[in-house]
């Protein structure tokens, strides 16, 4: 570019946009032209800058990307590079910048490289804004492409739409918030130019119906073609970038256009009145658009005041998979689903099968991650019934939709009563003071989604009029199949459906002060975790019949079952052993794979509580029996394995003293959390030992053989070549110490509860070498850990020790022993 | 005329109907309640924390009977609600000068 004849010719140029504006054409035409010609200048430096590796795109921004460039305006460029910008990229930028610098453009540019798009939503706001015109001028249209897909985005779309309503705030609020300005900023006063790419931006990023109702988008272009005819000519004659149309340039620029009057104080004021009433208009549109435009919440998903909607309905009643997510996003955002939308799936969901709901697993995910008890599922789940979705979603439900009961005691029909026991659950979070115990319960469930999906299952088979429970079971099986569900989170929903009158049967009916009623109870269930779900589908299906129905009365003698049966559960199955004519038994044992023989799984099982059987699926067991075999006295044979988000450590070994304390105190060692555990040992002096814990530095997972130092680690320590109390001590010299959780430590000793073993139960604030602590402090008063049952709510400990001394239960007086040294160890916890 | 008034187990309610019916005496009223008699309540443990239960849940029986089959009533109940435990209940036995059905006006006799 020759400096001197460029100058000469941008000048011509700009003159003629004056010209032909004055010759009455639009200004809107005008100045296409005139952004035409500088991008055909721009094209020219692009070709003559040479190439870069990864390539280069010339980006117009603003309003010279709408191609409305005024001739003194700012020239805004974004400069994409398809790699980080290296000595070449520079080469690049000083051929395509500095002409125009000595052409006399001021230029804004932005120089950025593709791998910075990701972060595009924490960018400046006011590049966002400039983005929403973005213009390809010259270079790699792929790199363009990828600017837009990443603008794209929900998430940079929300983050646009919230920059504009802050950046338009402060703006108006430099003007008063008034549009009557006696001497107006043609671009950032409240009705100018900026309002007018302002509420298009706003549309275009939520709906662009927006723009057509109340004819706001004419309104929008002949205020637009206005402002831009007074700003060229403000351009032309201030011959610099400036916006402000004084009293001395209205009189100027009336008269260029020639407005009517005899004198220019009447030709000013008919421009005025032009200008006011182009900017009224400009003003109400923006102020109805920012009123009622949706916030981008997903692909074709918005929210306004009406609720969470589609964006465009049309192409929503074609992808059926979408519709599940507008409910996603309602609960998310804590709103309604808007009529309209509930309206478009209503038309649409009878041709709607499962497979085009929910087509892949990820989808089918999303529905079970849904129904996560919290604030608005009954109300998301009431909307999905009404437009007939959740039938399609859950096809079982279809069969009791309006399906009358008549007792004296159910009051709404069965799909309603469903829906209401899920609402029972859900005021459990939202309301946790009215039901403190229960809802202190429901936060205890790993997969509360569960209970729910028991829930909308529990009652399909009311359909038929008897054994309904059998008939749901049978009816959910299918559907069960169809979801990604957490291992044994099928078979707990089957369990939680075949039995959900089981406990309010036996809360209400059978004598549950006989502990025979209560341990059958308890055998039925099988470990705490299902009880605790059963208890809260109880009083969630009971509270479910009518407002009367679960009375204060009921809820206590519900409450009392749970806790005899915990109690059960942990504390009195000791005594309960497996034997080798025991029916699970003989079926684990006749099931057995072909690499086991059928007296490795007797002579495995036989001796280990009949809890064993119920808290392990068979294939784990047959795990077991295989880490088991060949097992000598030195050994400790290891397993570790993830289990979902924690990881799992399987020992079994024969009897040795300090064993579970050792393997504790290793884990404790590497900062793992232990999360929960079973630990049990046979007459016969076999020990299986299980735990779970939390890896919350990521140690295994972040070192290659991780696994194997921490395995190597604690057959060091189980051989005694090494000590964990070394290795924890230097583990907790480097720990800043958490400020605990208030959970006041309880020791309990109890003889009675069991006829071999003294119970002891300890409730205390989680911590670091907590469970390594306590049971060193229980072998170091010589007493034999021979079960152990470990939970983590929270940030609460709960263990269970059954132990003996010298093979027998404890003493009151060695019980007072151990009880006053445990709360010793555990006030300096505190 | 006799109102007996059976605080009883939450579970014997229906054998106690049972035995009821089986004299003819189909009318009753039945009402949850809570309290406690001469052991009152009991301490039960939760993770090892001990806590007193001191208001048990009982159902409340009430039956008018005709003072012929009173005491036959009062057998039957006392039978068919005890298990021979702490926590079986009470029968009361009080007095009914007058009844009225309300549907016609007219008095029992």
């Amino acid at each position: 570019m020759n400096t001197g004849s460029a100058a000469a010719q941008l000048d011509d140029a700009r003159r003629n946009v004056g010209s032909d504006i004055l010759a009455g054409e639009s200004g809107l035409s005008a100045l296409e032209r005139y952004t035409a010609y500088i991008d055909r200048d721009l094209q020219r430096l692009y070709a003559a800058a040479g190439a870069v590796e990864g390539g280069v795109a010339l980006v117009a921004l603003g309003g010279y990307g709408r191609r409305h460039l005024c001739p003194y305006s700012d020239i805004d460029l974004l400069l994409l590079f398809g790699e980080p910008v290296g000595a070449a990229g520079e080469q690049v930028l000083r051929k395509l910048l500095h002409p125009l610098w000595d052409a006399g453009f001021v230029v804004g540019h932005q120089v950025r490289d593709v791998g910075e798009l990701d972060g595009l939503e924490v960018d400046n706001p006011e590049f966002l804004l400039a983005l929403a015109d973005a213009r390809l001028v010259a270079g790699e249209v792929a790199l363009r492409n990828r600017l837009q897909a990443a603008f794209d985005r929900p998430a940079v779309q929300a983050q646009v739409l919230a920059a504009l309503q802050e950046l338009a705030e402060a703006r108006h609020a430099q003007f008063s918030g008034t549009l009557y300005q006696l001497e107006p900023d043609l671009k950032d006063a409240p009705g100018g130019l900026r309002d007018i790419a302002a509420a298009r931006t706003i549309a275009a990023a939520s709906d662009p119906a927006l723009l057509r109702r109340h004819g706001d988008a004419a309104a929008l272009a002949q205020a637009e073609d206005f402002l831009l005819r007074l700003r060229t000519l403000l351009h032309l004659e201030r011959r610099r970038n400036d916006n402000a149309l004084g009293h001395e340039m209205q009189e100027r620029i009336a008269g260029l256009l020639a407005y009517p009057g005899p004198s220019s104080r009447q030709q000013v004021e008919s421009l005025m009145a032009d200008y006011f009433s182009h900017a009224r208009a400009v003003a109400r549109a923006l102020e109805r658009i920012r009123r009622t435009a949706p916030v981008p919440l997903g692909v074709n998903l918005g929210r306004t005041r009406d609720g969470v909607q589609f964006i465009d309905e049309q192409r929503a009643a074609l992808h059926p998979e979408s519709w599940p997510a507008v409910f996603q996003a309602a609960l998310e955002a804590g709103t309604p689903v808007a009529d309209g939308t509930l309206e478009c799936i209503r038309r649409n969901a009878g041709e709607a099968s499962l497979a085009s709901l929910l087509p892949t697993s990820g989808h089918r995910a999303g529905l079970v991650g849904m129904l996560r008890p919290r604030r608005g599922l009954y109300a998301r789940l009431s909307e999905m019934h009404d437009c007939g979705l959740l039938g399609r979603l859950v096809p079982p439900f279809r069969s009791i939709v309006c399906r009358v009961v008549r007792d004296f005691y159910h009051k709404y029909t069965v799909d309603e009563h469903t829906l209401q026991a899920v609402r029972n659950l859900e005021r459990l979070i939202t309301a946790p003071d009215v039901h403190p115990r229960f809802s202190a319960l429901l936060h205890e469930i790993d997969s509360p989604e569960l209970l729910v999906l028991a829930l909308l299952l529990h009652d399909v088979g009311k359909w038929r009029d008897e054994d309904h429970a059998v008939e749901s079971v049978r009816m959910a099986e299918g559907f069960l199949d169809e979801l990604p569900l957490p291992d044994g989170g099928r078979e707990t929903v089957i369990f939680l459906i075949r039995h959900h009158l089981q406990m309010s049967q036996v809360a209400f009916r059978r004598d549950t002060e006989d502990p025979e009623v209560v341990r059958q109870f308890a055998v039925l269930v099988g470990g705490e975790a299902r009880l605790k779900m059963l208890c809260l589908m109880t009083f969630a299906d009971v509270g479910a019949v009518s407002p009367d129905t679960l009375t204060p009365w009921k809820e206590e003698l519900l409450w009392r079952v749970y806790v005899d049966a915990y109690n059960c559960l942990t504390r009195q199955y000791a005594d309960d052993l497996i034997g080798r004519t025991e029916t699970a038994a003989r079926e684990c044992i006749a099931r057995r794979p072909a690499d086991l023989t059928d007296a490795e799984v007797a002579s495995f099982l036989e001796g280990l509580p009949r809890r064993y059987l119920q808290l392990f699926d068979r294939r784990t067991v047959y795990d077991h029996v295989r880490l088991a075999r060949d097992i000598h006295p030195d050994e400790v044979h290891l397993r570790l394995a993830r289990a979902h988000a924690s990881w799992e450590l399987t020992a079994v070994t024969l009897d040795k003293p300090m064993l579970f304390a050792n393997i504790c105190g290793v884990l404790s060692s590497f900062g793992m959390d232990i999360l929960r555990g079973h630990a049990m040992t046979t007459p016969g002096g076999l020990v299986l030992d299980v735990f779970q814990f939390a890896d919350a530095e990521r140690f295994l997972a972040l070192n290659p053989g991780a696994s194997d130092t921490v395995l190597h680690a604690i057959e060091d320590v189980v051989a005694g070549r090494s000590s964990a109390a070394d290795r924890l001590r230097g583990r907790l010299r480097g720990l800043r110490r958490r400020p605990s959780a208030p959970v006041t430590p309880i020791v309990r000793l109890d003889g009675d509860v069991s006829r071999r073993y003294t119970v002891l139960e300890i409730v205390a604030a989680d911590a670091l070498g907590l469970l390594y602590r306590i049971s060193r402090g229980i072998s170091e008063r010589g007493c034999e850990i021979d079960l152990v049952l470990i939970a983590t709510e929270g940030q609460t400990a709960i263990d269970v020790f059954h132990i003996t001394r010298r093979g027998v239960k404890l003493t009151p007086a060695e019980q007072q022993e151990l009880t006053a040294y445990l709360q010793h160890i555990l006030e300096d916890e505190a | 005329m006799k109102l007996l008034k059976a605080i009883i187990r939450p579970s014997k309610v229906d054998e106690v109907k049972d035995a009821l019916a089986k004299l003819n005496i189909s009318g009753m009223t039945v009402t949850e309640v809570r309290g406690h008699g001469k052991q009152k309540g009991h301490t039960a443990i939760y993770r090892g924390k001990e806590y007193n239960v001191s208001l048990l849940p009982k159902m409340q029986v009430e039956v008018v009977v005709t003072n012929t089959i009173c005491d036959e009533a009062i057998r039957a109940i006392v039978e068919a609600a005890r298990t021979g435990e702490i926590g079986d209940g009470r029968v009361f036995v009080l007095p009914v000068e007058q009844s009225y059905r309300i549907r016609t006006g007219e008095q029992d006799v």
